[in-house]
């Protein structure tokens, strides 16, 4: 990565935290996701009554293992390795979602775009360092955020019911592989709309539907319908990982600076 | 080596009309070369196929031996563009942005403050260096482009419109700054302008644009020979006989048409021997607007 790359990354990482709108977007999301619902979980948990007939399917589905502990411990561990790696999902997407909307298609409202292509970088070097920007902040915020989670949850755990529950490996697939992958597909997908969309809003309102299947997992996972265990959750990783490569292969191959610049 | 160097250069957009029509022309290093034409003449088209943002639909152009279509970062580097739709970041103040364009050239951070404090001293804009961009003015924004354009010390100079916006002394002193670095940096200048009397100041060599088409090229004095060529002279006299050809614009001001200078001291001595009072006697050549106007005016003709 040359100087004017890494000047483009900082530039925009610094646009994006200059904008109080859009950094708050950016934080308020995952404070909910990861330090207001799961506490939601705990307490509700701890007062509730002991016998829990909805939760009896989902159960059964556990490994017998895990089926020998307390019920309050069952359930906690089912919340914290099963359920919140789902919703933690979110919280990429949408970080790199406004992020490469604000960075790509932000540009093009501002006019700033094409001060940017008449620089000396390629086309593709412009490319690299945005995504680079949008991906970079994605995992930052993904990463502070589990820590974050982390240490509400134990400290919560501990206050509820004494003891401590460490995460399982499912959340080191999240964190290393399927986050960044489904990352870098939300940032491709923006990309790619980058030359129709005409406003932030616009881009941003595309990724909506990048929610979709993680909704879809939530209500499996909640239902009992589907349980993900750490192999399929491994084999989801590889797969968004590959698809990953592949849209950014195939976004960057299509781009010239005359569609670029097309309305702009 | 030419500047620029365009080969029956054309756009096509998806419309069939041609935006560039065929365009051949080149440029010599140094040249202050003003591409005039009215809005949608194709100006702006022709700045981004020099720099390669659009492909030509057929022909070629090469900036500096180098062709925009193939290696358009290369040029990047040589080239300052200032286009009305190539703004700078609204959340930066004015140096801000100077050192973020800087480092993106390749120019240090400490360097590019030294040639930041340069532009914006000879640009005016020393009292609103760490002001917000968004706070700036239309007339503000457009120096600060400018001072962009050349942070790291181009070769060509793209300037399209650079004028617009700007207020009457501010458009003067930016008009004298582009003069100013042709002459002493040897810098070549690409102006786009449909502002033919700020064009006329400062530069060199002309292109006149219409509807896409280049309608003529050259020199003041070349345009003026090929195209309008005859001179109009005001008199202020007290009495301007009938047998004399002449138009009658106020009172005691008259105008007659020569072909040349010398058929002046003829018609004023004819004035005196008719017993006018003379009180003045203005030449005016034909300026670039008359040229334009008598060009489009022969272009209409020709296409009727």
């Amino acid at each position: 990565m040359n100087h004017a790359m890494y000047a483009i990354i900082q530039k925009d990482l610094r646009g994006i935290t200059s904008n109080k709108r859009l950094f708050s977007t950016i934080l308020i999301v995952p404070l909910i996701l990861t330090i207001v619902l799961p506490s939601i979980f705990i307490l509700a948990i701890h007062f509730a009554p002991e016998e829990l007939d909805e939760l009896q399917n989902i159960l059964k589905l556990l490994p017998a293992a895990q089926q020998t502990k307390e019920l309050d411990q069952i359930i906690l561990s089912l919340i914290l390795n099963s359920i919140m790696p789902i919703f933690f999902l979110m919280i990429p997407i949408m970080t790199a979602s406004i992020m490469a909307a604000s960075s790509f298609v932000g540009e093009k409202e501002k006019h700033t775009l094409e001060t940017l292509l008449y620089c000396p970088l390629s086309l593709k070097q412009i490319f690299r360092s945005k995504v680079l920007a949008s991906f970079l902040l994605s995992m930052i915020v993904s990463f502070l955020s589990f820590f974050a989670m982390m240490f509400v949850l134990e400290v919560e755990i501990f206050l509820t019911s004494g003891k401590l529950l460490l995460p399982n490996i499912s959340w080191f697939i999240i964190l290393l592989l399927v986050a960044p992958s489904i990352s870098l597909i939300a940032i491709t997908l923006i990309v790619k709309g980058s030359a129709k969309a005409q406003s932030v809003e616009e881009s941003q309102q595309g990724a909506v539907f990048l929610i979709l299947p993680i909704i879809l997992l939530i209500v499996g996972q909640f239902t009992g319908v589907l349980l993900i265990s750490t192999w399929i959750l491994f084999l989801l990783g590889i797969f968004c990982a590959l698809l990953a490569y592949i849209l950014l292969k195939k976004a960057m191959g299509k781009f010239h600076y005359e569609i670029l610049l097309k309305q702009c | 080596m030419q500047a620029i160097i365009t080969d029956n250069l054309s756009k096509q957009y998806t419309d069939n009309k041609n935006a560039v029509d065929h365009i051949s022309l080149t440029l010599d290093q140094g040249e202050v070369f003003g591409f005039l034409g009215p809005n949608g003449a194709g100006k702006t088209t022709t700045v981004k196929l020099l720099n390669g943002m659009l492909i030509p639909s057929e022909g070629s152009c090469q900036v500096f031996g180098m062709d925009p279509a193939q290696i358009p970062e290369n040029i990047h580097a040589l080239s300052g563009v200032v286009t009305e739709h190539a703004q700078m970041y609204d959340n930066l103040t004015g140096l801000e942005n100077l050192i973020f364009y800087g480092s993106i050239f390749g120019v240090n951070t400490s360097e590019s403050k030294v040639r930041a404090a340069a532009l914006l001293k000879q640009l005016d804009l020393v009292t609103a260096k760490d002001q917000k961009l968004s706070t700036y003015s239309t007339g503000m924004r457009q120096r600060l482009s400018l001072a962009r354009a050349l942070i790291h010390h181009p070769k060509i100079l793209f300037l399209d419109e650079p004028t617009s916006g700007l207020d009457p002394e501010s458009a003067q002193n930016v008009n004298q700054f582009i003069r100013n670095l042709a002459k002493e940096n040897g810098i070549t200048v690409f102006l786009c302008t449909h502002q033919l009397r700020y064009a006329q100041e400062i530069c060199t060599r002309y292109g006149l644009m219409e509807e896409g088409k280049l309608l003529a090229l050259g020199t003041l004095e070349q345009l003026r020979s090929n195209i309008v060529s005859d001179i109009t002279v005001r008199i202020k006299s007290s009495y301007f006989p009938e047998w004399l050809p002449h138009k009658q614009i106020g009172k005691l001001d008259f105008e007659v048409t020569v072909q040349l200078e010398e058929e002046i001291p003829h018609i004023i001595k004819q004035l005196v021997e008719a017993g006018s009072n003379i009180y003045q006697v203005v030449a005016k050549h034909p300026s670039l607007e008359d040229i334009y106007f008598a060009l489009t005016a022969k272009q209409k003709e020709v296409t009727q």
